[in-house]
């Protein structure tokens, strides 16, 4: 994912905003890391550039 | 819905549409095993049934081999401008992202949202194939939207809102992401008639973009619901899938279901 698209991006659940750490970035994007939503303590990963913002009871 | 609980709808959706992207199945509809069948035509058609939804041109823009699996072209409906941020809900192979990229161009974005992680991994390499930078795909769901209130211009969706066992959320979060006098403009399946109890309780129906399906005024009403103005209707076909005669639509008796393509729009 790209950093810009940051800016639009919600807690699937509470809708609020998500802190992001980044373990891996190339020159376009954000390959390794995770989306924190300190409302919810719920941390949602991004995994080979794509952030997996599904509930997570959803995930799999 | 029926009696059939909306985690099992989910997850059989999931596993149904992870199974076409691991296929690279070009149609919606286009069954490469029985397994495998979910709403339209038939493979032999894949072509003609793309050509059905898109132009040439468009087609054309897209070199890639992309399944084709709506039932209408909102990103053309749409009318999208240079600029615009685009939200397609179950993105799916990417084909609509693409289009709408084209048409938003470099200051514009687009984002993909769908719940099967196969279906984004798609559709991110067909982006990169295509050396589109202005869209990206998220895993998500759109009745839990992973996006903030108010950022998004235009709300896209292809043949998926069917799908969802909680249609009155997907609307509702539509409405939330829609910058005030943001429209929406979704193409889908709705059912004109009674489908039979057997069809309606079938997850494979449901998959196939049939047993899902609401009444066209139910559909239209829940969207005034969520708040949407002006919702109009822009198309109403005969399903391009009548011809696919799956067993369910020969259950709902050939007549039971027609696309349509709505648009509306949140308040300003």
């Amino acid at each position: 994912m790209k950093k810009d698209l940051m800016e639009i991006l919600a807690c699937p659940l509470c809708k609020g905003s998500l802190e992001l750490s980044i373990e891996e970035e190339d020159k376009k994007e954000i390959v390794r890391g995770s989306l924190y939503c300190s409302r919810c303590s719920i941390s949602y990963p991004v995994e080979d550039t794509i952030p997996n913002l599904l509930p997570p009871e959803l995930r799999t | 819905m029926g009696t059939r609980d909306a985690s099992d709808i989910k997850k059989f959706v999931r596993e149904r549409y992870a199974e076409i992207a691991r296929q690279q199945t070009p149609s919606c509809c286009a069954p490469r095993s029985e397994e495998a069948t979910t709403c339209c035509s038939p493979g032999a058609q894949e072509t003609s049934y793309a050509r059905r939804l898109y132009s040439r041109e468009e087609l054309e823009s897209i070199s890639v081999n992309i399944p084709s699996l709506g039932c209408g072209n909102p990103a053309a409906v749409a009318e999208l401008k240079a600029g615009e941020v685009v939200l397609d809900l179950g993105s799916g192979g990417g084909i609509d992202c693409f289009l709408a990229a084209q048409k938003v161009g470099p200051e514009g974005r687009v984002i993909g949202l769908d719940m099967t992680a196969e279906m984004i991994r798609l559709a991110r390499e067909n982006a990169e194939k295509l050396s589109l930078d202005n869209v990206e795909f998220r895993l998500g769901e759109m009745e839990h939207m992973p996006i903030e209130a108010s950022s998004v211009d235009v709300v896209i969706s292809n043949c998926v809102i069917n799908l969802s066992p909680d249609k009155d959320a997907v609307f509702q979060e539509a409405f939330r992401v829609l910058k005030p006098g943001g429209r929406m403009c979704v193409s889908d399946i709705v059912t004109q008639g009674e489908l039979t109890a057997e069809v309606r309780e079938s997850l494979e129906q449901w998959a196939a973009c049939v047993a899902g399906a609401l009444g066209e005024r139910v559909y239209l009403e829940k969207i005034r619901a969520a708040g949407f103005v002006e919702v109009s209707l822009e198309g109403k076909n005969p399903p391009f899938c009548a011809e696919a005669t799956t067993s369910g639509i020969e259950a709902a008796k050939g007549e039971g279901i027609a696309n349509i393509t709505v648009t509306a729009y949140k308040p300003k």
